[in-house]
């Protein structure tokens, strides 16, 4: 049973007509879809893949952090956990804002409770988004960059909260709706910033029980939550798993009922010979592609005809038909992901290099490059990954193998992810470099800011003006049709001048128990973890 | 803990026995040994296999057939082919040449650098006795993961890289025990009266110590080689060892092996076999080359 | 004696000293932040002030002497330092997982000598029979299997054809014996198979060390049955060399428990250490791996005492 994700309704045509956004949701929670009527109680036992750094949402971007604690908070938007497209309030109940883009007001639920007994205002909200938004020393903020249109955060009254803008962004709404901004008690941060690294209050449907480094995370049902009736659950135990055969395990055994990530296609196969209708699995794609970062500052790679020739030898309908059953690495698509409203047309598509149908065609250009740039017998090079075998390494043997036919020898380097970062993506100590952006949800912003001159995150280390300023402008761009225009505009560049090799986009397998009901794999392993409507249907 | 391969303190007396040929040796050690030559023979076996690889194995070890991914053994893959279609028993063929290497090459070295620190470190005595201690200490106490893990960093997923990962843990068990060995013999009242009779120290070194510390070296030698392929096999399993898609038994056991092992057994089981198999051989080898070489054992 | 005792001890200075050391610079020299990982996330957003805000807090903008002299000063006091990846006190961290190891490792330790021993004997006993043959095949055997292969197949084995796996969560054997069994039970057969295979054939080749000896030969001449002599007389001298081994091993155990506790995903301190080094959490690592190292010297310590007490010439030989 594959979930299928409805593409993104376009949030702006309607805000812009309309000025006013009311959430459907309006004080009554999500209608829960499923047929059977849901039951109270159980405890939802999961296994979690990594253990994070620490337990503060705003200062981590690793799953293992969001999936642990997203239970225990409340957001000011959230994504709906039934429809992921559609993005419905939390503790705001409406909004609004100004015709120019610049002001938005968001009304708060009345009488919100944190785990403490205190009471949710404006001035939480506010406090939260300070901190995210402008860190004071010593704290980090993994998400501050995504609001750097936003000039400062008011709070008139205990009800309201409103976000001025320097100037219109298309991505706020949705930045707003990240599962990863929490709204933690003003008074904890007044402490200490940090705080909440180590500590978990916040008003969500259940409540921290307790932490045990290395192994397991417990949650219990909050009575006070604001939504009436929810969670149907009596509490969440999360199992911290790295190794994904005993994730796998688990689940088999019922030790666990869930993975919230991913397990590999022939492990689900197993699984689902072994125990039938008793397991679900829900394939998703995912934000997530694997790609190749190329040092456009080295020898030969600052040559446009050595990296166009690298992108035109990869045959990316082959690499989908291989890749596919080994770890999910399967949908052909740009820089913006497949399936989502802002994918690149197919046709549009093939005509970029290392797109076309036609891969002799394709090697023999390539092969035709290489000579011209003065590489007629071939070239060798150096190409890091990461030690992790899904799909990072799966994806590099393709890749190897595939240049062998241009006559590009590449030798692979398999790096721990600590040097992964440090003697490779973040030092620029490469010349190729396996790259896979991951992200919560797929706007612009998120998904080509990495390829701007300034940003942190272009791992290639070149720069385009027309990039710089096609970015800026889309940003700004509240038109969705004129927006995407742009959008694509940008991939046309960096997929023409091959400033970076893209691979293939990830599809995941979500495997739960089928008496886990009510979950609704989101496209990302991110959002969708508040887990309020979700019920079991036996122990 | 020197104690784990004999003193060897009457070796002196070996060199007194009859003079034998080498064809003599090897069928004696067949009769009386068979397990050991069993051992022999699957080294053998190993041997001839990596180095005719490129004329025995039928395909390329890094090219797949992509329309056979999976594919189960048959007339054409007799033990199947893998996630991307390479062939297995080529595979396990060329591994064959990394397990060897990686296996001699670092008991090799590991065993003849201790060896070497071992007969110093006993010959010198005094401060350079005991600094060489010490160091070895730090060596043996030290987690031997970190120290592959420096390795790697510093020389990169290469074989060669894995054979001085390897090899490092080797030196402090090898200069003990060859360092108690050459101790035993400098004390031996024979040798310190040949060196109060004033014999140059080197001749007594060179005629005496080295002699003496061949046993327990070779029986020392042969016994890591066992566990320098497994430790092969370990480091990969941990992301230390060998790049894919560089055909290595631990490489091809490690990784995604685990989540094929129901779809596609043959792919891991195979490599298990060949590694098992391998270290299986040169550990009845080496363990009846013990008995044979250490006088105490021996019979009569 | 006292002399001996004395050397030796004070001699454990420079060696831990060494370790100490080695692990510092080994650390610094491998590529890697553990302010860029915590950064990082799954995507890599790292913003450059924040990356020198963390790094002055964590400590790492410090000269590396200055890093070295707080950590040995800390040491001195019992005082290992706070973790860079989760901001505890490394000895919390340490003692949450630390009962698991030492659980596994004596248990593995028992089954291996109630395993190894009477097999060693009996292959002893038996020299070149197919007794003999028969139980070195099997414990060769058990040192030829990669160990992480044993575990990934015992695992599997079980949940396909039983649809069992063993339980996700450490219970401590006071709290839940049944529990703990449950979980412990694979992994210590699986430690405790490949330390029986060392120790079998060191009792074996002690054991027929020692009945060469002129004594049993004597024995033997006085008219003495077989199993008296064997248990009696030989078995007795044979055992010093095998409960060296036996702590020897005990020792390496606990530095190798990192492949099986991975393997098993058992939170204990082989996994930790594996966790730290890839996190580049330096406190943690420093602290294991001296934690790991004082152990491994200590064993080492009462066997050479063990020894000394023997053997005079040894305690010369030190000294001197």
């Amino acid at each position: 049973m594959a979930a299928r994700i409805r593409p993104h309704r376009t949030l702006f045509t309607v805000a812009a007509l309309a000025l006013l956004l009311a959430s459907a949701a309006l004080g009554t929670p999500p209608r829960v879809q499923a047929a059977d009527t849901p039951r109270h109680g159980g405890i939802l036992l999961a296994v979690i893949g990594a253990e994070p750094p620490s337990l503060d949402p705003h200062q981590e971007g690793t799953f293992a952090n969001i999936q642990l604690v997203a239970p225990c908070y409340s957001t000011l938007l959230q994504f709906d956990p039934l429809n992921f497209s559609k993005i419905i309030g939390d503790v705001a109940t409406e909004w609004k804002f100004a015709p120019d883009g610049r002001t938005y007001t968001f009304k708060i639920r009345p009488g919100i409770r944190f785990h403490d007994g205190s009471t949710l205002t404006a001035a939480d909200v506010k406090a939260s988004y300070d901190k995210i938004i402008s860190p004071p020393p010593g704290v980090g903020s993994f998400r501050k960059s995504s609001f750097t249109a936003i000039e400062r955060v008011e709070a008139p009254d205990p009800g309201t909260v409103v976000f001025k803008l320097k100037f219109a962004s298309a991505s706020l709404l949705a930045n707003l709706a990240s599962p990863w901004n929490a709204i933690f008690p003003k008074k904890y941060l007044d402490q200490d910033p940090n705080y909440f690294k180590t500590h978990v209050v916040g008003s969500g449907p259940f409540k921290f029980k307790s932490y045990t480094h290395g192994s397991t995370f417990e949650g219990e049902r909050n009575p006070d939550y604001f939504v009436k009736d929810r969670p149907y659950l009596d509490g969440y135990r999360f199992f911290i798993s790295t190794e994904t055969s005993v994730r796998a395990a688990a689940i088999r055994s019922g030790r666990a009922y869930i993975e919230f990530r991913d397990l590999p296609g022939p492990e689900v196969e197993a699984i689902r010979k072994q125990l039938g209708d008793k397991i679900v699995v829900q394939q998703t794609p995912v934000s997530a592609h694997w790609g190749i970062s190329v040092n456009n500052n080295l020898k030969p790679f600052n040559d446009i005809r050595v990296r166009k020739a690298l992108t035109l030898g990869l045959d990316r309908y082959t690499a989908s038909r291989v890749l596919y059953p080994l770890n999910g690495l399967k949908l052909i698509g740009g820089l913006m992901r497949p399936g989502s409203e802002w994918e690149m047309p197919e046709a549009e598509l093939q005509k970029l290099p290392g797109f076309g149908k036609d891969i002799e065609k394709s090697r023999a250009e390539a092969r035709r490059l290489l000579a011209e740039a003065g590489y007629p017998n071939g070239l060798k090079v150096i190409l890091k990954n990461r030690n992790i075998k899904l799909p990072y390494q799966d994806f590099a043997v393709f890749v190897i193998q595939e240049w062998r036919k241009i006559g590009v020898e590449a030798e692979h380097r398999p790096l721990e992810t600590a040097a992964w970062f440090a003697d490779g993506r973040d030092t620029g100590n490469f010349e190729l470099i396996v790259f896979p952006p991951v992200e919560f949800m797929d706007d612009p912003d998120l998904w080509l800011g990495i390829y701007t001159s300034r940003d942190s995150r272009n791992w290639g280390r070149f720069s385009d003006l027309r990039v710089d300023d096609l970015f800026a402008r889309q940003a700004r761009t509240l038109d969705p049709v004129e927006r995407r225009k742009l959008a694509h505009e940008i991939e046309r560049i960096v997929l023409e001048n091959a400033y970076y090799l893209p691979g293939l986009w990830w599809t995941r397998n979500l495997v739960h128990w089928a008496k886990v009901k009510n979950y609704v794999a989101p496209p990302n392993y991110y959002s969708n973890q508040k887990l309020q409507d979700v019920w079991l249907a036996e122990d | 803990m020197s104690l784990q391969y004999p003193l060897v303190h009457e070796t002196a007396s070996a060199s007194l026995a009859p003079r034998r040929t080498a064809g003599d040796v090897v069928v004696n050690f067949i009769r009386t040994k068979p397990v050991g030559a069993g051992g022999g023979l699957i080294i053998l076996a190993m041997l001839v296999v990596a180095l005719l690889a490129n004329a025995l194995a039928p395909y390329d070890p890094y090219q797949g057939d992509y329309a056979l991914q999976f594919a189960r053994p048959s007339a054409e893959h007799w033990l199947g082919t893998d996630e991307f279609g390479r062939d297995v028993l080529t595979r396990i063929m060329y591994g064959a040449r990394i397990a060897l290497f990686v296996g001699f090459a670092a008991s090799f070295g590991g065993c003849t650098l201790g060896a070497l620190l071992g007969v110093v470190s006993a010959y010198c005595g005094g401060r350079v006795e005991l600094l060489l201690e010490r160091l070895i200490d730090i060596l043996l106490a030290f987690p031997q993961l970190i120290l592959a893990l420096a390795v790697a960093s510093v020389l990169g997923p290469a074989v060669q890289t894995v054979v001085v990962a390897v090899a490092i843990p080797i030196v402090p068990r090898a200069a003990r025990v060859v360092r108690s060995a050459a101790l035993s013999v400098k004390e031996n009242p024979y040798v310190e009266a040949v060196h109060a009779l004033g014999a140059a120290r080197r001749r007594v070194v060179l005629q005496h110590i080295i002699p003496n510390v061949m046993a327990p070296y070779i029986i020392i030698l042969t016994a890591q080689l066992g566990s320098a392929i497994l430790a092969e096999a370990a480091l990969s399993y941990l992301g230390l060892g060998t790049a894919e898609p560089t055909p290595s038994w631990g490489l091809m056991l490690s990784g995604s092996a685990a989540s094929y092992a129901e779809k596609a057994p043959w792919i891991a089981v195979f490599p298990g076999i060949a590694i098992s198999l391998g270290v299986f051989g040169f550990n009845l080898f080496g363990d009846s080359l013990r008995d044979a070489l250490d006088p105490k054992l021996r019979r009569g | 004696m006292r002399a001996y005792l004395v050397t030796r001890i004070l001699l454990i200075v420079p060696t831990l000293l060494g370790v100490a050391s080695l692990v510092f610079v080994i650390m610094r020299v491998i590529p890697g932040d553990v302010a860029l990982l915590i950064l990082g996330g799954d995507s890599g957003q790292i913003d450059r002030a924040q990356l020198a805000a963390m790094h002055h807090r964590l400590g790492l903008d410090q000269p590396l002497p200055v890093q070295f002299g707080t950590w040995l000063a800390g040491v001195l006091r019992f005082d290992f330092g706070t973790s860079l990846w989760t901001g505890r006190p490394v000895i919390e961290e340490l003692l949450i997982r630390l009962p698991l190891s030492l659980e596994l490792a004596v248990l593995a330790t028992m089954v291996a000598v109630l395993i190894s021993i009477p097999l060693g004997m009996l292959a002893a006993v038996r020299q070149d029979t197919w007794i003999d043959y028969v139980v070195r095949v099997i414990s060769i055997g058990g040192l030829a299997i990669p160990s992480f292969w044993a575990g990934i197949l015992v695992i599997l084995f079980l949940v396909v054809f039983f649809g069992w796996g063993p339980p996700l969560v450490y219970t401590p054997p006071w709290v839940d014996p049944w529990a703990n069994f449950q979980q412990m039970v694979w992994p210590v057969l699986t430690v405790g198979y490949r330390y029986a295979a060392v120790t079998s054939r060191m009792t074996r080749s002690t054991l027929l060390e020692v009945l060469r000896e002129d004594y049993i030969r004597t024995a033997w001449a006085k008219g003495l049955r077989e199993g008296e002599i064997v248990i009696r007389h030989a078995l007795k001298n044979a055992m010093l060399p095998v409960i060296t081994l036996i702590g020897t091993e005990f020792a390496f155990l606990i530095g190798g428990l990192i492949v099986t506790e991975t393997v098993f995903t058992l939170n204990g301190v082989g996994r930790f250490v594996v966790d730290a080094v890839a996190h580049r959490d330096y406190p943690v690592v420093q602290a294991l791996v001296f934690v790991i190292a004082f152990g491994f010297v200590i064993v080492n310590l009462l066997i050479d005492l063990t020894y000394a007490w023997f053997d005079p010439r040894i305690r010369y030989r030190v000294i001197r």
